[in-house]
């Protein structure tokens, strides 16, 4: 039964998705193991996305199938899922600028690999992430930006980084629609990302 | 959309220089080899403001001093055209009106940032009905109220119990009701703000015709003076936003089409419009979710070529010359464009496989375009020199192609690398 709910959500059923779901429910099914299910659905998700078959509509599409059964299920949950995940990220888009789009991906697709992301949003002043920086501890920052002021919002924010003595072992990748190899080395990042895969890849090889 | 009423006035004598750049890029937009290779901008925002020291927020509200600065950047690099008019709104309308789908510096944003797009779901999901039923009723009543803080007053006056409008046909009926209507105190506001709206425009308009007639005499012609979107951008930038119509994609699919057909003919009938008054046939068409990565090439076939395609064979057949701006990567999309008639589109390319693009596109449509931005912000002089002349080695061949920088000159562009695509274009570009 938990295969046809994974296809019925990877193949975006929505209809057929949450019939499903308060179905098991009115069963008296495990909420923990549906939100499992969807889990596991929204890794489908993200290779699809990553081999080319699934783009942004769709992922908004699994997003908002996942928000419903989230609706639906968290009143039943007793306890709190605690995953184990691979290593944490920080996403956002720099001060300035207000572009969410390819964070969003960005972030959809490190949470569906199993990365921990915390992600601050847009306008994100080069303050915020410092503190945050030391709060979190991440292996990865992740900085996102459209518009060509963020390529000097990106350099300020990697040198207050580093002022802050937090650059040591900390990776840093930067993307965005203008965003290329002669900005990542005007901003000093560790690489820069062509779109959302490449930042899933560029975790995979930092982290694991 | 633009409001630039380019009357020249009946002494306007093109001079030779107006004449040579006219023709120069004519030739290139229409395929055949000009004099050389024209360097000319799409977009220009706040360069020519910031390299004067003008901060983003004293150009959007004193439009005199953007329009010497425009001036200036114009005759000092020696463009092709002048400084394209329509994407840089003057702040004071959008101010007055409470606009709420653009944020700007001094509305919202500080003083150095540029003006951003803020959307959201203006038109719900479940109100496509009544607006494909009653587009004219919603407009008014229900999007302009949500889009405009000062013509939020009308949604209250549309829910009031209302008599029809014909019955305000006599000397009783129409001095009474309509008294009654305009006489409440958020309806004399918002009277007042409209005034406000006929004065800044009236200022506003009269600078642009000025700015027109001036850099016409100075030789500098204006390569459009419409600006339209494909209506699947139009509803997903303005009205449904990015999420609601990807949603809709999957949810609503026949009455998102529904909108989108229904949409069509008004993006084409404003540029026909504007284009017959200004007399300039160039029709610039900013283009976002039909790119690569925005949606898959099924999506693409079904929800945006389509309104895409008939946006320009319209402005075609009026005898106009589309400009899309093809933001994002292209590249996978460039198969549909061979479907269009040669020499009658000309392409803006934000990013594409260059190579790609002129085996397919080379005998269709001038190539304009596309230094990296990263370039004119980051790079040297001399690698901004070296990529137009890998671009001119590219599609200089027919003469197909126009000089610009990726989505026209960037804001933070520095003035010697501006300097130097125009320097390129002298040293390697003549035919």
């Amino acid at each position: 039964m938990g295969d046809k709910l994974i296809h019925l959500i990877a193949d975006l059923k929505e209809n057929e998705a949450l019939a499903m779901v308060n179905e098991k429910i009115d069963e008296g099914a495990d909420p923990v193991s549906l939100l499992d299910d969807t889990r596991r659905a929204m890794e489908i998700v993200g290779k699809r996305f990553e081999s080319g078959d699934y783009f942004l509509p769709d992922l908004i599409m699994a997003g908002a199938i996942i928000e419903e059964i989230s609706k639906i299920v968290k009143p039943h949950l007793l306890k709190r899922r605690t995953e184990t995940k691979k290593g944490k990220v920080i996403i956002g888009t720099v001060a300035g600028d207000i572009h969410d789009i390819g964070k969003d991906i960005v972030v959809f697709m490190l949470d569906v690999n199993g990365y921990d992301v915390v992600d601050l949003g847009i306008d994100v002043p080069i303050d915020t992430f410092v503190s945050k920086l030391k709060e979190v501890k991440p292996q990865v920052v992740g900085l996102s930006g459209f518009l060509t002021l963020a390529f000097d919002s990106m350099k300020n924010t990697v040198e207050a980084i580093e002022k802050a003595g937090l650059r040591q072992g900390l990776k840093v990748m930067i993307g965005g629609g203008q965003i290329d190899e002669e900005v990542q080395r005007y901003v000093n990042a560790d690489a820069y990302g062509k779109d959302a895969v490449a930042a899933v890849n560029l975790c995979r090889q930092w982290i694991g | 959309m633009s409001e630039s009423t380019q009357k020249t006035g009946p002494c306007f004598i093109p001079s030779p220089e107006f004449l040579a750049r006219k023709k120069r890029l004519d030739d290139a937009m229409n395929l055949r080899k000009p004099d050389r290779v024209p360097v000319a901008p799409l977009i220009v925002h706040y360069y020519p403001t910031r390299i004067r020291g003008i901060s983003n927020r004293e150009a959007m509200y004193h439009t005199e001093k953007m329009i010497e600065a425009w001036k200036e950047v114009t005759i000092r690099h020696n463009w092709d055209v002048a400084v394209p008019l329509g994407s840089l709104r003057p702040a004071r309308p959008l101010e007055i009106l409470g606009m709420k789908q653009f944020k700007w510096p001094g509305g919202g944003l500080p003083d150095d940032q540029p003006f951003q797009w803020v959307e959201g779901e203006y038109v719900k999901q479940d109100e496509y009905d009544e607006l494909l039923a009653d587009p004219e009723g919603f407009a008014v009543k229900k999007l302009w109220p949500r889009i405009s803080t000062t013509l939020g007053p009308i949604s209250g006056l549309a829910q009031m119990p209302a008599p029809p409008l014909l019955y305000l046909s006599n000397a009783y009926t129409l001095p009474a009701l309509l008294g009654e209507m305009v006489s409440s105190p958020p309806m004399v506001e918002l009277l007042r703000k409209a005034l406000e709206l006929a004065e800044a425009h009236s200022k506003e308009k009269m600078l642009i015709i000025q700015y027109i007639q001036d850099m016409m005499n100075l030789g500098f012609p204006l390569p459009f003076a419409a600006v339209t979107f494909p209506s699947f951008d139009w509803i997903s930038d303005a009205l449904r936003g990015m999420r609601g119509t990807m949603l809709d994609m999957y949810q609503v699919p026949d009455k998102l089409l529904a909108l989108i057909e229904m949409f069509t003919p008004l993006t084409i009938g404003g540029c026909v419009m504007m284009a017959e008054q200004t007399q300039n046939k160039g029709v610039f068409i900013p283009m976002h979710r039909g790119a690569g990565g925005f949606m898959s090439d099924k999506q693409f076939a079904k929800f945006y070529w389509p309104c895409f395609k008939s946006l320009l064979l319209g402005l075609i057949n009026a005898g106009l010359t589309p400009i899309p701006l093809f933001e994002g990567d292209y590249t996978p999309r460039l198969e549909y464009l061979t479907e269009l008639p040669p020499g009658r589109v000309v392409g803006h390319f934000d990013h594409v496989d260059r190579k790609k693009a002129k085996k397919l596109l080379g005998d269709v449509m001038c190539f304009w375009g596309n230094v990296p931005a990263s370039l004119m912000c980051s790079g040297a002089p001399q690698q901004v020199k070296d990529d137009v002349k890998e671009l001119i080695d590219i599609f200089g061949d027919n003469g197909g192609l126009i000089i610009d920088s990726t989505m026209g000159i960037p804001d933070e562009s520095r003035l010697e690398n501006v300097q130097a695509l125009t320097d390129a274009v002298h040293e390697y570009g003549v035919y």
